[in-house]
Order: C-alpha cells, then sequence, then structure tokens
C-alpha cells in the first residue's frame, strides 16, 4: 500500500527486512524514552504512600482528676508532624470515658465506616456519626448504621496524675 | 481529513453536501486590498477558511434542534472553568498554611474575587448539570449504536474526568467542608481489597490528609486533569464531525441546514441563556467558606455537593461490613454500564420502543440516583448541631 504517493523499494535485496527491522527499533526506542520519564515519575509520586507520619510515643492529654467516674470528655491535642515539607502542630481529638469501676478507656473520633468525626450526645450517652447515621454506645460498642465495627479504642494508661494516650 | 470527514454512516446516510466536493479551496478573492491580499496568504498557508467553511456547512438531518444544542453550551462553560480557574490560581496558595486564607482573599479583598469564584465555583454544579442532561438526551435518542459507540465511550470517560474535577477541587478551600469530603472520600479508597490502604495513602500523599494531599489535588486540577479533558474533548468532537450528528430518531421530512446560521443560532441562544443564569447565580449567591480545616473540629456536619448526595446517601443504606458494595460495587457497576451499553443494547434501531429493556433498566438507575439525590436535598440537616457538654482540653507534646 502506498501513503502520499510514495512507492517503497521492495524490489531491492533485503529492504522489507531492513524497513521491518527499523520499525521495530523505532517502537523499542520509543518506549525505552516513555519508561524513562514514566518510572521515575511514578515512583517519585508514590513515594509519600509508604511514609508514616503517626507517632507512636505516649502523649498526655489530660489531668486525671478531670475526668469522672461514668463521664465522656473530648480533650483536644496538639503532636508535632512531619506534612510533608513542613514540620506542624497537628491538632486531634479523642474522647475518653471513665468507667464506673474507674477505668478509663480512650476512643478515636473516627467513625470507622469512612473516617468521619463521631458526636457524643451526653444525654442519650450515645456517639453518633454524622455522616451515614452511625451510632455507638458509651463504650464504644456498635449500635446502628453501616459500620463495620465500634469505635476505635487507642491504648490508654494512667500515670503520675495524668491520662496517657498511644496513636495506632 | 477531507476523506475521513466525507465518508458515510453505515446505516445513516446523511444528506450530503450540495456542492459535492467537501473542503475544496477557497478559491483567491478578486477584489484588491491589503485585507484580502492577507487572508489569501493565511489560506494558502493553513486552509484555515476552507476548514471553518467545510465545518459551517455541515448539513444538519432535518428534526435536529434544541436538544442537540447541550454540546455547545457544555463547551462554552468549559472555556468559562478554564478561563476563571486560571484566573483564581494566580491569587491561591496550595498550602495547609495559606489556603484557606487566600481562598477568603480571594472573596473579600480582590476586586470581583467573589464573582470570579462564584463564576468557578456554580459553573462546575452547571457543568454536571448539563452533562447529565446531555447523557439523557443521548441515551434516549440510542445516539450511542453504531457507528457511535467511541463517541459515547469518549464521552462517558470526559464525565469521569469531570467527577474528577469536582472531586480534587473540593479540597483546595481548605476548609471543614473540603477537608471532611476529602477524608471521606479518599477513604473510599481503602475499602478496595488488598490495594486499598495503600491506594488510600497514594492519594492522600501519606497517612492523613494534609500537605501533600492538597499539592497532590492541586496539580491534578490544574494540569493532569484539563490536559485530559482537552484531549478527550478533542476526540469527541474529531467524532462527532467524522461520524456526523445522529438526527432524530425517526427520519424527518424536510430538506437539511447547514450548521451555520440555523443551528449556531439554536447554540448561541441556549449558551447566552445559560451563561446569563451561570452569571445571575455567581452574582445573587456567594460560595460558602466554612472556618478553616480542622481535624480535631466539632460542631460540623460534613455533606456533599449535590451531586455526590446520592452516593452519600447510598452508604447509609449499606449494610455493616458491605460499604464496598456503595462505595465500589454500585458505583463501579454503574460506570462499567455506562461504558458497556452500546454493546449492551443489540438492539439495531434507535427507537425506544425497539429496545424497552434498555429504557427501563436505564429508567430505573435514573430513579434511584434520582429518589437518592432527592432524599439527601431534603435532609439537609439530618440531626441538630451537637450539644455535647464535655469539656475540651488541650494538651500538646514538646517536639
Amino acid at each position: 500500500m502506498s501513503n502520499n504517493g510514495f512507492e517503497h523499494n521492495d524490489d531491492q535485496p533485503n529492504a522489507v527486512l531492513r524497513r521491518r527491522v527499523l520499525g521495530w527499533l523505532v517502537g523499542v526506542i520509543n518506549l525505552a524514552v516513555l519508561g524513562g520519564i514514566v518510572a521515575p515519575v511514578l515512583g517519585f509520586i508514590s513515594s509519600p504512600a509508604n511514609w508514616r507520619q503517626r507517632r507512636k510515643e505516649w502523649i498526655p492529654v489530660l489531668d486525671e482528676s478531670r475526668l469522672r467516674p461514668g463521664e465522656t470528655l473530648s480533650v483536644n491535642y496538639q503532636v508535632p508532624i512531619q506534612d510533608g515539607y513542613t514540620n506542624a502542630q497537628r491538632k486531634y481529638s479523642v474522647y475518653l470515658y471513665r468507667r464506673l469501676d474507674g477505668s478509663v478507656v480512650a476512643f478515636d473520633p473516627s467513625c470507622p465506616h469512612l473516617g468521619c468525626r463521631v458526636e457524643f450526645r451526653e444525654r442519650k450517652q450515645r456517639y453518633i456519626c454524622p455522616c451515614h447515621g452511625g451510632v455507638f454506645d458509651a463504650d464504644g460498642n456498635l449500635v446502628s448504621g453501616p459500620p463495620p465495627t465500634g469505635l476505635t479504642k487507642l491504648p490508654v494508661r494512667v500515670d503520675a496524675g495524668k491520662i496517657w494516650i498511644r496513636r495506632v | 481529513m477531507a476523506h475521513l470527514i466525507e465518508k458515510t454512516v453505515e446505516r445513516e446516510p446523511t444528506p450530503s453536501r450540495s456542492d459535492g466536493q467537501p473542503m475544496e479551496p477557497v478559491s483567491p478573492r478578486q477584489e484588491a486590498g491589503w485585507i484580502g491580499r492577507l487572508r489569501d496568504w493565511i489560506e494558502e498557508r493553513t486552509g484555515i477558511f476552507a476548514f471553518a467553511k467545510h465545518h459551517l456547512d455541515e448539513p444538519m438531518p432535518p428534526g435536529v434542534g434544541w436538544w442537540q444544542t447541550l454540546g455547545n453550551l457544555l463547551l462554552t462553560l468549559l472555556i468559562f472553568q478554564f478561563i476563571t480557574g486560571f484566573a483564581l490560581a494566580m491569587f491561591y496558595a496550595p498550602t495547609p498554611d495559606h489556603a484557606h486564607e487566600s481562598v477568603r482573599y480571594i472573596m473579600e479583598e480582590v476586586p470581583l474575587g467573589a464573582f470570579i469564584r462564584g463564576l468557578h465555583h456554580w459553573g462546575s454544579s452547571f457543568i454536571i448539570l448539563v452533562v447529565i442532561l446531555h447523557i439523557l438526551r443521548v441515551f434516549f435518542w440510542g445516539s450511542y449504536k453504531k457507528p457511535r459507540e467511541l463517541t459515547w465511550l469518549v464521552g462517558v470517560a470526559i464525565f469521569q474526568v469531570m467527577m474528577a474535577f469536582a472531586f480534587t477541587g473540593y479540597l483546595l478551600i481548605w476548609d471543614q467542608k473540603a477537608y471532611w469530603a476529602t477524608v471521606v472520600g479518599t477513604r473510599f479508597a481503602s475499602t478496595v481489597p488488598v490495594i486499598g490502604d495503600w491506594l488510600m495513602h497514594f492519594l492522600r500523599g501519606g497517612e492523613e490528609v494534609g500537605a501533600l494531599t492538597l499539592t497532590r489535588f492541586y496539580a491534578i486540577h490544574i494540569m493532569l486533569l484539563p490536559v485530559v479533558l482537552v484531549l478527550l474533548t478533542a476526540a469527541h468532537l474529531y467524532l462527532v464531525r467524522r461520524l456526523h450528528i445522529a438526527g432524530p430518531v425517526v427520519p424527518q421530512k424536510g430538506k437539511p441546514q447547514p450548521f451555520y446560521p440555523y443551528q449556531l443560532f439554536r447554540d448561541a441562544v441556549v449558551v447566552m441563556v445559560g451563561v446569563g443564569a451561570l452569571v445571575t447565580c455567581a452574582l445573587l449567591f456567594k460560595p460558602a467558606l466554612y472556618p478553616v480545616a480542622d481535624p480535631s473540629g466539632t460542631n460540623f456536619t460534613p455533606r456533599p455537593e449535590w451531586y455526590f448526595l446520592g452516593l452519600y446517601e447510598l452508604l447509609k443504606l449499606m449494610p455493616p461490613k458491605l460499604e464496598i458494595l456503595g462505595t465500589v460495587v454500585i458505583p463501579g457497576l454503574v460506570a462499567l454500564g455506562m461504558i458497556l451499553l452500546p454493546w449492551l443494547d443489540r438492539s439495531p434501531s434507535r427507537h425506544p420502543a425497539r429496545r424497552m429493556w434498555v429504557i427501563e433498566a436505564g429508567l430505573i438507575v435514573i430513579f434511584l440516583i434520582g429518589t437518592l439525590t432527592l432524599k439527601g436535598i431534603l435532609s439537609e440537616h439530618p440531626m441538630p448541631p451537637a450539644t455535647s457538654s464535655a469539656v475540651s482540653s488541650t494538651a500538646s507534646l514538646p517536639q
């Protein structure tokens, strides 16, 4: 088939083979050039996917004396994190609940469904997710709604008059 | 290109041009004068006037009318988004420390800032609305059938790109709504089996929504998606012109009319009304700017824009442990159904009565999405603001 009126000199020895090999080489070179840019760029932009920002040390969040038995408190705290190119003081919150037996439980306020922040309704003693309607009891157990599990419990300890938690 | 354009559609012969010789060179002007000479000089080198004349003379089958103006309106709205987006980018800073402040600055201090942001904000809603109308028109007219399967497919890709635009644009405001919508939206990815967590971290640029999420979404919103959209739109327009407009389901009597000025006049009227409505919206309703993004923030009920409300309501209905149905499976099936539509619908006829099951299935999907969206709109405030009397205290960890 001729293109643009051009006739290939296919009658010359090896012309067809030469054209095929050159065409193949053009393809290989183009693939190599494409790979040469795509591979490092993919590696570059996907690198943060493997970074871990959360700090695992114990964080003092509240004086122990401020949490009465049967009470749930929302406590804000700040943690220094490496947020991309910047060092930031990141604000978080945690729900602290002191059971009647005196033990303390800490709940991650992010809903195990899709991550909205749950709200504690003191009168009903229920956590409610404002996004998709998940409901949890004061002990963090799932009552109703779409979440797959109860609230995530964070490691907690009481020491030196403070309540300490650890982010997981 | 001429030989491509002249190919006729297999089952739908389109009216041929009276001259029968498309894109013939425009004859040199006889009149003297430097404008005529300049025109000829350009024409000789580019063929641009012949190209324009060829497309402006494209014959429209009888019955083509107001419903075929939506594509042009869409193109105009897209150009508006490009222009307003470019202008906004000159005043915007994509960092957690400055993003919200720069949007407030645009809204309150830059002359016409609230109006330009209003055009961009409401423009996205207008585009989604017009895209939906455009898709519905093509669906009910059966215009996706052979030989226009690829035109439909490229159109579906454009629709997906527009949703990606909406999602990535959302975060840039860096207010509470932006932040929580992105927390939930990226969390969708984590419900994918096996690679879910990696995928979520890849989207976020780390474990949490933060500085790198913002730069990532910004880069995607202003670099990647516009390039993809331009390429897809060019392909869509090329296919529309190559295969000609589909015309009514039942061929109508009458003579074909050239695109210019008859159809282009209808396009201009619809564009004028659409753009007028957009400008009115931008003038009357300032886009909201909620308090700055706060991962510890309380008293904020996150709700997506209206076009994601159907999905939002669907997620409420999913049973525990099966959220993947709402986040991936059902939206994926709807997308797959759209992609495969030209091949699922085996009926050779474009007439709705002769492809009832497709029409019925489409109506059911439209009804369900519409109902869920309406439910979302009506449950504007699903619960009163939190009145928890819990005392907050602030503790910080030394660096």
